[in-house]
């Protein structure tokens, strides 16, 4: 016989044991597995969802100081890594005379089509690219507007041509498809078509690099810099109102505490396992050191138990994780509109989840090995088990204690930026530890506070609960380590998602607070060089409609400030409405004034980006133009991720000649909202313009967030029946160690009922005072998210405390263990009397 | 009475002026269950150690069997000094030159009657063969053969207790230390297994320090050692009383 017999021996004797050790291998395994592919469902979702707002992630070559550029200067560059396509772009304002006799003037790019589809960067509903001089595709919802379809002609006017041209148009773009490259543009000509038109053949004015998805668009941009030459640089545009980039910004943070928590999580669950098996083993390993083993020899033996548990619980949790994955990412996709996101059943992820199980297993034996080495001998002896140990031991104050500090260091170094925000996450895991280390100095309290509330009936029961809480600080620390982790898992990451969710919603509501919008597709690059009559008259139009309140404009074009890209929004400031900008460190007031001086005010995250503080002077370059521009103060502001340049319109007019308002928010008469719909729709049909109502906007933006949070809740919601699984087996075999105590207590004259009651109130108040740590170590998760958002948004976010979450995880701790308590005492207490009282 | 007998030869066991104290928490002064105790045991001897609860005989078994360490003096088992090996070198004394027997059998479960009893030679790392051979030899000493392949549940207690003396001799220790086995069984059952302690020192010159409270079981020794409040208060000759076998007792 080898020492190994004895393990299978014992494995033969108590399957129940080994079961519920590799139940808890299989449970962690299984989390760790399917909240990693769910989670990267999630993340490909989420860039799937970034990509239909705001088109494949781009960066741009442009002339330094603006300006078109001869192409032939650029450098070669599609060698480079992540390059997928480099797309020279060409615009200019384009006239179209129709034959009906209307005339509309449009902005048009000029760009290689039959390249780009055939890249797949650009998808036609209807017709060919554009290749031959006398054709142009138009986008699709224009073409509507307008009355085109694929093979109608249009005259477009060129330069130094007396007679128009007469264009084809040759295919329909579908919306959406070209809005990463078009920048406002829903003509298209093949770019040397249009440079010829323009007497500016050969010339660009931007060179736009589609990245490969997987690339690092920092990096990308920093070696095409590399390249260029001194008149040309590079840099990532300032996108379009990608306010769903915040949002997503957040749940990519919530997504990774998520994995890092549920790994966490996979750690308390089997060690909690591994340390309760040990446990029950302790007259056992006290024999064989008696009869001579040594410590190596009972270490060894632990750890080659965890090791075969370790391999056989993770191929049952690699099964269950990737079983439970499927549904979630699918609920993910649905949650984000997107198509199903699927996932590639890689071949390494078994073998992983496998070697995963053995590690996390001999890990988390480690501590239950050196406890059974160090089992004192006489314990062997003794009649009785040896009473627990007291108090609180110093060595986890001062391991609390520790992982405090180093929380508090990793925060403080992501808030100063020397650490990127993702390293919160590691922090937060540390603190989370830290709390659970100090529970065994908070339970006790929690615990006899607690205990007040149960009611008169269940005196005795609660009383004899709570002794066996209070007998065991340290033991039932780790009991409850895993529900403290699980529920400050919903309740930080529930509450971090959506105080940044609100701030963003907040933010939006106070932009878009019209009941009609009137928009063109983004912003009119050029178009400001030019008189833009029919913005003006789009205007004027509107403004003259009975039952209209008021009409605010917003002019939208990209520009540089300080050398960052930035979106520079020019809009009116009625006197009678509350600014749309809440300001920092400034009043309403001040800012109106400001404005009306001809200041401008910035976004904190171009602040952050470009170190341009309140009352600086500085470079604003639009349109090739740079002037300077005093900056009054800074906002909290969602436009293009808060890179964003707010001043008034005659302002923009004076400094930069932009004129046109690309977006018209009209406010009714009270009562007047419905009534304006079919004349506004006549007017945008004749101008090629969109109309939405506020409500339609509203449902589109709650639908990007909602799609987001709904599926961030599916992977909490994984997170929390994860951590309910590892909290049901830890007390299981909690109850299941306690055999003996039970039927003393029954030997005493407790009834079975009595005996039933009090260990599922003693359940009950482990997972009340655990549901209340957590509430504690959430709240804190939840600011750590916060403020490691704060560099990149260059705001905090307001903590709010949501009863609503608090109260769902709360209940469901405290449902949770009671279940997991009620079962294994109703067959503990029906054991006969005398097998319960030898039991080891 | 006190024997004056004059000191062993050869002694195989000495405890020389050994001490054991318990501590306690709070500042309470620590409980001395042991105290200022000399002891020889030559080879072959059949020793009982013998006093009322409280007296402090267990704790001197355990000290001499490396089980616990004393607060002061010193146990030398066949001129080793056990206070100067690691936990390591306390562990191979136990494997390979100490048998233990307990009141409470402390078979383990899970394994068999033979397996139970080749289990010090298997954490000695012993080949497997050889093994399962002592473990039958030893069985066959005690007259369990019959009940090599049955789990200890399925066992009465004095089989379980000869099994546990099986145990205590597969290695061929040099010393057998047994605290009170006869506490849990019956007088027929008592008898069987102080017999066949009898018979391991007559015939095979088995060394046996037996702990008992029981003056009937003590006197199957050949030495009697009383002790009260830790100290040894007498040394009488028992039934088995044969060579002069000395002590020194203070």
């Amino acid at each position: 016989m080898r020492l190994r017999h004895l393990l299978l021996r014992q494995w033969q004797t108590r399957p129940g044991r080994a079961l519920a050790t590799a139940a808890s291998v299989a449970v962690a395994v299984g989390a760790v597995v399917a909240t990693w592919i769910s989670a990267d469902a999630s993340r490909a979702g989420y860039g799937q969802l970034a990509e239909t707002l705001d088109g494949p992630p781009v960066v741009d070559v442009t002339a330094r100081g603006g300006g078109r550029f001869v192409i032939d200067e650029l450098p070669p560059l599609a060698d480079l890594p992540g390059v997928r396509a480099l797309v020279p772009l060409l615009y200019r304002p384009a006239r179209l005379l129709l034959e009906d006799g209307r005339r509309v003037t449009q902005l048009a790019v000029g760009v290689d089509a039959v390249s780009l589809v055939k890249l797949g960067l650009l998808e036609l509903e209807a017709g060919e690219p554009c290749r031959d001089v006398d054709e142009i595709l138009l986008e699709a919802a224009l073409a509507k507007s307008l009355g085109l379809t694929v093979g109608d002609e249009v005259l477009v006017p060129a330069r130094r041509r007396l007679i128009p041209r007469r264009m084809r148009v040759s295919g329909l773009v579908k919306p959406d498809s070209m809005g990463w490259f078009a920048e406002g543009a829903d003509v298209v000509f093949d770019i040397q078509v249009l440079g010829a038109m323009s007497l500016a053949t050969a010339l660009v004015d931007r060179v736009r690099v589609a990245v490969a998805p997987d690339a690092s668009r920092p990096k990308l941009c920093d070696a095409i810099a590399e390249r260029l030459p001194a008149d040309l640089i590079a840099e990532i545009p300032a996108g379009r109102a990608s306010m769903a980039e915040d949002v997503l910004h957040a749940a990519n943070l919530g997504l990774d505490f998520v994995t890092g928590l549920t790994v966490a999580m996979a750690f308390f669950i089997v060690g909690n396992a591994m340390l309760m098996n040990v446990t029950e083993r302790r007259r056992g390993f006290s024999l064989l050191r008696l009869l001579g083993a040594t410590a190596k020899q009972v270490r060894q033996f632990v750890t080659t138990e965890a090791a075969i548990l370790g391999i056989g619980g993770g191929v049952v949790g690699a099964a269950a994780g990737l079983a439970a994955a499927g549904p979630i990412s699918a609920g993910v996709a649905r949650a984000l509109q997107a198509p199903a996101l699927g996932f590639a059943m890689q071949p390494w992820i078994l073998p992983a989840a496998v070697l995963l199980g053995f590690l996390v297993a001999v890990a988390a034996a480690w501590w239950p090995a050196r406890e059974a080495t160090s089992i004192d001998l006489l314990e062997g002896l003794a009649a009785a088990p040896a009473p627990p140990p007291q108090g609180v031991p110093l060595k986890f104050i001062l391991v609390a204690l520790g992982f405090a500090l180093i929380a508090a260091v990793n925060q403080a170094l992501v808030i100063l930026e020397v650490l990127p925000p993702r390293m919160t996450v590691p922090g937060g895991i540390t603190l989370l530890l830290a709390f659970v280390a100090t529970t065994p100095i908070l339970l006790p309290p929690i615990v006899r506070v607690l205990a007040w509330f149960i009611p008169r009936s269940l005196r005795i029961e609660g009383m004899l609960a709570t002794e066996q809480i209070l007998r065991q600080p340290v033991r039932t620390a780790l009991t409850t380590g895993v529900l403290i982790v699980a529920v400050s898992n919903g309740i930080g990451l529930g509450h971090a998602i959506r105080d940044n969710v609100d701030d963003v919603l907040g933010w939006y509501g106070r932009m878009m607070r019209a009941d009609w919008v009137l928009s063109h597709a983004g912003m009119l690059q050029g178009v400001a060089e030019a008189q833009s009559l029919d913005s003006q008259e789009v205007e004027e139009q509107v403004r003259a409609l009975p039952g209209v309140a008021s009409v605010e404009g917003l002019g939208v074009t990209t520009g540089r400030v300080a050398g960052g890209a930035c979106v520079i929004v020019a809009r009116d400031v009625p006197a009678d409405q509350l600014l749309p900008l809440t300001p920092v460190n400034a009043t309403d007031a001040e800012l109106r004034a400001a404005l009306a001086r001809g200041e401008a005010v910035a976004g904190t995250v171009l602040a952050r980006r470009t170190g341009i503080k309140a009352g600086d002077e500085v470079p604003v370059e639009v349109f090739g133009r740079t002037v300077p521009v005093k900056i009054a103060a800074l906002v909290v502001d969602y436009t293009s991720g808060g890179a964003s340049l707010h001043v008034r319109r005659d302002t923009a007019r004076a400094l930069f000649g932009l004129r046109s308002a690309d977006i018209l928010l009209v406010t009714a008469k009270p009562g007047e909202a419905a009534s304006l719909r079919l004349p506004l729709e006549t007017i945008v049909v004749d101008h090629a313009m969109i109309l939405r109502s506020f409500a339609e906007v509203q449902q589109f933006v709650d639908g990007i967030v909602g799609g987001v949070v709904n599926s961030l809740w599916a992977i909490l919601g994984l997170g929390f029946v994860v951590g309910s699984l590892g909290v049901a087996n830890t007390v299981t075999m909690n109850v299941l160690e306690k055999k003996r105590t039970l039927g003393l207590l029954r030997a005493v004259g407790m009834t079975r009922g009595q005996v039933t009651r009090m260990v599922v109130l003693e359940s009950i108040l482990l997972g009340a005072a655990g549901g209340l740590i957590g509430l504690a170590a959430g709240l804190v998760t939840a600011l750590f998210i916060q403020l490691a958002s704060q560099p990149l948004l260059g705001h905090p976010i307001k903590v709010t405390f949501r009863p609503s979450v608090v109260a769902i995880n709360l209940v469901a701790a405290v449902v949770v263990t009671a279940l997991a308590a009620w079962l294994p005492a109703r067959r503990a207490v029906r054991l006969d009397l005398l097998e319960a009282i030898s039991a080891e | 009475m006190v024997l004056p007998t004059p000191a062993p030869s050869f002694p195989i066991l000495r405890a020389e002026r050994l001490e054991k104290t318990f501590a306690t928490a709070g500042g309470v002064p620590g409980v001395p269950a042991v105290r200022e105790l000399d002891l020889a045991v030559a080879a072959g001897e059949f020793v009982a150690i013998t006093g009322a609860s409280g007296s402090g005989k267990s704790t001197l078994l355990h000290m001499l069997g490396g089980i616990t360490r004393p607060s002061a003096g010193r146990v030398l088992l066949e001129g080793t000094d056990l206070a100067v090996l690691d936990d390591d070198g306390l562990a191979a004394i136990r494997r390979r030159r100490i048998g233990f027997v307990f009141q409470r059998y402390n078979l383990l479960p899970e394994l068999s009657l033979e397996e139970n009893v080749a289990l010090p030679l298997v954490l000695d790392g012993v080949a497997a063969a050889r093994c399962v051979e002592a473990a039958r030899d030893a069985l066959a000493a005690v007259g369990m053969s019959h009940r090599s392949g049955h789990r200890p549940d399925a066992l009465s207690g004095g089989e379980q207790q000869r099994g546990a003396i099986a145990r205590a001799l597969v290695t061929k220790p040099a010393i057998l230390l047994a605290d009170e086995p006869t506490g849990a069984l019956d007088s027929v059952n008592s008898a069987n297994v102080l017999h066949l302690l009898q018979q391991l020192v007559h015939d095979r010159g088995q060394t046996v320090i037996l702990v008992t409270h029981d003056p009937e079981i003590a006197a199957a020794a050949g030495r009697i050692v009383r002790m009260r409040d830790g100290r040894i208060v007498e040394i009488l000759a028992g039934a088995q009383a044969e060579s002069p076998a000395g002590a020194t007792a203070s």
